[in-house]
């Protein structure tokens, strides 16, 4: 699949029955829909016209339109969703199809308040047009249909523009568990990694290749694990701690857990979970000493 | 003894970032209730295990996380609900030290132990209901 078509949305024909029963758009709906495909090709040309000439008077929607080239593209593309108001079918190509015209919005950059508002704009001309051209109790029947539709199709593109944000959250959350795991080396053959926010599987395992590789890159002796900024230690967060000593034991270095909160510290003894297999202590200066005492170094006090 | 809900959020658990906004809900509600930094601890801990264990042993479910009073003392209980495969040996799951997913095994049992009131429901096929409450110290 090419960029210009994709989308992160799927609807199967469970999810598109249950959507169409909750916007009450029955075969009645389809079937006058259909009936009104005439009503539809002939004011074509007279709502797109009517439609881009308030899109481009107002600057909020005027900057996605570049020049008159994109313009005429776009007026192409309008008339072609336009019409497919007055298909009659409503099936999962049906949904791709508006799925991909959201998505399309989306990527451009334009906001769903302006996206919105041309909808909203839709269903003003065609109002018009249907009073126009039927007596009232039918326009309103007719317009009832179109409303149904047109509205389906607002929430389909409300639903692209969702499905894109979280994946943008997704791919940021990413990002930032990679920056988020620093690996500081404080002395010759002594590592420090302060551990912040929360510890969940994935950062775990991405936390202990990054010690792993780099205690052997340095051939370090020691790493401090501070937790102070753990907002919560549970036995998961434990077992990755325990792991991450084991193996780092494999590899030739001791590990020094520092940072525990009194809260913390009962916390993991009313758990049950034995830490002893790490060294412990509270304040990371601490941490620091014992660190040095056991690369053969001393922090001393010099005469001033 | 009156036992008042005061409110009642129902929170899903299909992934792992589910397990961290459920323990945020039950810390910012423990803080703003005025538990102590103990307590907190405790009850977001106890919060934590089970819904990680609704999510990794039960296939996700949800939390029913609710503000009490009782007479005056303020509370908060946390229910868990899953659909997954139910726990086999329940004694000897709360005995702790036991683990079907090579882990410390000590989720339940220690979540025992870090609230007041514990309440478990399980059996094979018919999923696991455990509720937790936390009680505000009165000194």
């Amino acid at each position: 699949m090419n960029r210009e078509t994709r989308t992160p949305l799927k609807l199967d024909d469970a999810e598109l029955r249950s959507r169409r029963a909750y916007f009450e758009i029955n075969d009645e709906d389809l079937e006058r829909l259909a009936s009104l495909r005439a009503f539809g090709q002939t004011h074509l040309d007279d709502i797109i016209e009517s439609f881009y000439r308030f899109i481009l008077e107002h600057h909020e929607s005027r900057v996605f339109f570049a020049d008159d080239t994109s313009v005429q593209r776009v007026k192409r593309l309008q008339k072609e969703y336009f019409l497919g108001l007055f298909s009659g079918v409503l099936d999962v190509r049906y949904v791709e199809n508006r799925l991909r015209v959201g998505a399309t919005h989306e990527r451009i950059g334009m906001p769903l308040r302006i996206y919105l508002g041309a909808y909203a704009l839709y269903l003003r001309l065609l109002l018009v047009k249907l009073g126009e051209e039927y007596e009232p109790s039918l326009a309103g029947m007719h317009f009832r249909s179109v409303q149904k539709l047109v509205y389906f199709d607002m929430s389909l593109a409300v639903d692209t523009y969702i499905a894109s944000y979280v994946e943008t959250l997704g791919r940021h959350q990413a990002a930032i568990r990679e920056l988020s795991t620093p690996c500081i080396r404080v002395y010759d053959r002594v590592l420090l990694l302060p551990l912040v926010g929360t510890i969940d599987t994935q950062r775990a395992q991405q936390i202990m290749e990054t010690v792993l590789v780099r205690v052997a890159d340095e051939q370090a002796r020691v790493v401090i694990v501070d937790i102070a900024g753990v907002p919560v230690v549970d036995t998961k967060v434990a077992d990755h701690l325990l792991k991450t000593t084991a193996a780092l034991r494999l590899i030739g270095a001791e590990s020094i857990l520092t940072g525990i909160s009194p809260h913390v510290a009962r916390t993991i003894v009313q758990l049950g979970v034995d830490i002893s297999a790490m060294y412990t202590k509270s304040r990371l200066a601490d941490g620091i000493e014992l660190a040095l005492s056991i690369v053969g170094k001393r922090i001393t006090q010099v005469a001033p | 003894m009156s036992r008042e809900v005061l409110s009642s959020v129902v929170m899903p658990i299909a992934g792992e970032d589910d397990v961290v906004l459920v323990r945020r809900r039950v810390r910012d509600l423990a803080q703003a209730q005025g538990f102590d930094a103990f307590a907190t601890a405790a009850v977001t801990t106890a919060a934590s295990e089970l819904a990680r264990n609704a999510l990794v042993h039960g296939k996700g479910g949800r939390a029913t996380v609710r503000e009490l009073n009782e007479d005056g003392r303020a509370g908060l209980s946390i229910q868990f609900q899953d659909q997954g495969p139910g726990i086999a040996d329940l004694e000897r799951a709360l005995a702790g030290g036991y683990s079907t997913a090579r882990s410390l095994g000590l989720g339940l049992s220690g979540a025992r132990r870090l609230v007041d009131e514990f309440d478990i429901d399980s059996a094979p096929g018919r999923g696991t209901m455990a509720s937790i409450t936390k009680w505000k110290r009165l000194y």
